[in-house]
């Protein structure tokens, strides 16, 4: 008799259902990986590239190098033989030390001015990590009821992974769940986060591109970006757009939902206009972006707001005049409200390890 | 006669590149060719079947082409560049130096070098041979004009060939006894192999499936650092009763572990190839792996890969491999199956094969 086939991703599809389902059941605590994760965080080394002072100071006990020159030996003799050479040798040693200590010790003090400038520049212009925690804190506009079809109907057949960065409330994630799609919300505010997890939904708290940066390259079906798209600086967006387009497996999508830079302005307050670090893009530069990462069959799909000037009744005598230019007002008015931009990785752009 | 002598950072014993290099040189000795292995540092027992690379100089007055081992920065892949002979080069991956700039800057250095140096002999490189196909890619990557895969050349029939030390199985099954799955993760204790995320799915486990459940994480340490953070979170889980951080050991006592082991479980986020794989499918271990770097292509579908970390999808996955015998039976048979694509003489074989192409006879 054949052994049964061996269906590992029927396994691992069931496997993910019933983590989903416990912890909709609430038997897994929201909390317990972020705990874990800020558990050994408290006991690894601060992030040199985090935190500049923690990776000077380092470099500054660096410098100071041990001049006492190790001679223990299990080997009969050689222990005599090395003191003896330690101290023939103890004032070129000492010699080479010193020299190197003030390499260090100049390159450290040129280091730490070159630190004083840049917050001072940071300072004046504005500090791009304070603007992104204040940005973040902004609640993104979320039009996934407008997007929600337009996407799942892009996404329906992937086979592989889906990456929804970010997740939100999980409205879209739970339309994609239920199309079949084998997707995962990434959500960086872990209150949102838990309240999508305790629906069932698989929502990694964390960081967009932390989390895109851990994902092997080539390793996803598809990538869905929607919040963050709307308020990372422009410099951001596009190291965002070289990642995830990194992450994709040839042939897989790219998919941008968005709110339109005129509906975004219109439904700021002043202050959060001013705060946010950045703008959403239009729909046609998310085009030329993956047009420039060769892409192909690229869509745009703008949705309309549903605000419009009353046009004036056709009995009017200056109608057909009046009713183009009050078109012409309406459109730079209202606009559209929201976007979906999809592009399709080639097939030929070889996978980076970056 | 053609010779392609072997130029090394440092043959020892402990790790399966030094293998590697020994048996390249076997099956290209067989094949006709003359080769010597040429080392930066050679460890005991393997001093005597190495030169000093700087005694090479190449006035054996045959066509003579060098093949570089890469696998860390080394003063032998700069003697190399200098020469005029062809290069090969064989690439077994270098862990990304980001992996250690918060744990051992002073490794970082290194690894840095090592990644340029690959980078610089890419133009010299007449052939590049990589342990895997995402070695592979990393090779295209640099633009080497000539790739191919030629899995690490590593005897699987000597795998289990020592004896279980009787001791250690002892010690473990009397642990058994008294309930509980054993977990087991084999390799250096680093970073890249994230050790502390298998700890975080064993808590897990531990608290949602099996509270009696142990783990044990065999391996030298190749960060002090990351070993120190591990104890400790280890510790502040209040897991030090069932978390077993063992080190290096034997042969027979690593035999001894895989013989009572109930699960294999892999989170590194970063590997090359991943030996103790083919450990674990000999000695019939179900596998649970984070699919990352080279592991889904040294287990094929010989384990679970799954694409998440998660601890309770990690934890979840042992529990069902665990909870079903037909599973981790199939599981069992399927690694055993796979390690028969490793074979010696087949890898040896396709080795010979590119070289000769390249090189003639």
């Amino acid at each position: 008799m054949p052994e049964p086939v061996l269906d590992l991703q029927r396994v691992r599809r069931e496997i993910e259902a019933e983590v989903r389902a416990r912890r909709a059941a609430g038997e897994y605590p929201p909390g317990f990986s972020r705990d874990l994760d800020e558990l050994f965080a408290r006991f690894s080394p601060p992030e040199a590239s985090d935190d500049f002072d923690a990776a000077v100071e380092r470099a500054e006990e660096a410098i100071s190098m041990e001049l006492v020159i190790p001679t223990a030996s299990n080997k009969p003799g050689v222990g005599l033989f090395k003191r003896v050479l330690a101290k023939l040798l103890g004032w070129y040693h000492v010699f080479v030390v010193q020299q190197v200590s003030a390499l260090g010790a100049a390159i450290t003090h040129a280091l730490r001015l070159l630190g004083n400038r840049v917050d001072e520049l940071e300072r004046t212009s504005g500090h791009t990590e304070r603007a992104r925690s204040e940005g973040a804190r902004i609640p993104a506009d979320r039009d996934d009821a407008t997007w929600e079809g337009v996407v799942t109907r892009a996404l329906t057949g992937c086979t592989g992974r889906v990456a929804v960065c970010e997740s939100g409330d999980g409205v879209l994630l739970a339309a994609l769940g239920q199309a079949g799609v084998d997707a995962y919300g990434v959500e960086p505010r872990f209150v949102v986060a838990d309240a999508a997890i305790a629906a069932g939904l698989e929502v990694r708290v964390d960081d967009v591109v932390g989390h895109l940066r851990a994902v092997a390259p080539g390793d996803l079906a598809a990538v869905v970006l929607r919040g963050c798209v709307e308020r990372l600086p422009v410099g951001e967006v596009l190291d965002l757009v070289d990642l995830a387009t990194v992450r994709l497996a040839p042939g897989g999508l790219l998919v941008v939902a968005s709110v339109s830079p005129e509906a975004w302005g219109r439904g700021r307050t002043s202050v959060e206009a001013d705060l946010a670090p950045g703008r959403p893009l239009h729909a046609s530069t998310w085009a030329a972006l993956l047009t420039a990462r060769e892409f192909d069959g690229i869509e745009t799909q703008a949705f309309a707001t549903g605000d419009h000037l009353q046009p004036l009744p056709s009995t009017h005598p200056d109608a057909g005049v009046l009713n183009d230019n009050i078109t012409r007002i309406s459109e730079a008015l209202f606009g559209s409200s929201s976007y979906v931009v999809v592009g399709r990785r080639p097939i030929s752009t070889p996978t980076s390890t970056s | 006669m053609t010779a392609v002598h072997q130029f090394v950072p440092t043959l020892a014993p402990w790790d399966a590149v030094g293998g590697h290099y020994l048996a390249v040189q076997a099956a290209l000795r067989e094949a006709g060719y003359r080769s010597d292995i040429y080392a930066h540092e050679a460890k005991d027992p393997y001093k005597k079947r190495a030169l000093p690379y700087r005694s090479f100089d190449g006035t054996g007055g045959e066509p003579t082409w060098l093949m570089y081992h890469s696998s860390i920065g080394s003063p032998v892949a700069e003697f190399v560049l200098g020469r005029r002979e062809p290069v090969i080069v064989d690439y077994h991956n270098i862990t990304p130096a980001s992996f250690y700039a918060r744990w051992e800057p002073y490794v970082v250095g290194q690894l840095a070098l090592g990644r340029r140096q690959l980078a610089k002999l890419a133009v010299r490189a007449s052939l590049g041979l990589a342990d895997s196909a995402y070695n592979a890619g990393e090779l295209r990557e640099l633009e080497y004009d000539r790739v191919a895969v030629v899995p690490i050349l590593f005897d699987t029939a000597t795998i289990g060939r020592t004896a279980a030390d009787p001791a250690t199985v002892n010690r473990l099954t009397t642990a058994k006894a008294r309930g509980g799955s054993d977990w087991l993760f084999v390799g250096r204790v680093s970073p890249n192999k994230a050790q502390h995320d298998i700890v975080k799915a064993f808590a897990a486990y531990r608290r949602f499936h099996d509270p009696d459940a142990r783990l044990h994480l065999l391996g030298s340490a190749s960060s002090d650092a990351y070993l120190t953070s591990l104890e400790k979170f280890v510790i502040a889980l209040d897991l030090e009763d069932a978390v077993d951080i063992a080190g290096p050991v034997t042969e027979a006592e690593k035999n001894a572990y895989y013989e009572t082991a109930d699960a294999f479980v892999v989170c590194s986020e970063h590997e090359g190839f991943c030996v103790p794989l083919l450990e674990a499918m000999h000695h019939g271990v179900p596998i649970v792996a984070y699919a990352a770097a080279a592991v889904p292509e040294t287990l094929g579908s010989a384990g679970l890969l799954l694409p998440s970390k998660d601890p309770f999808t990690v934890a979840g996955a042992v529990a069902r491999v665990l909870g079903e015998p037909g599973l981790r039976t199939a599981l069992a048979a399927a690694g055993r199956e796979r390690l028969g694509r490793f074979d010696l003489a087949a890898s040896c074989r396709t080795l010979v094969t590119e070289v000769g192409a390249l090189v003639g006879s």
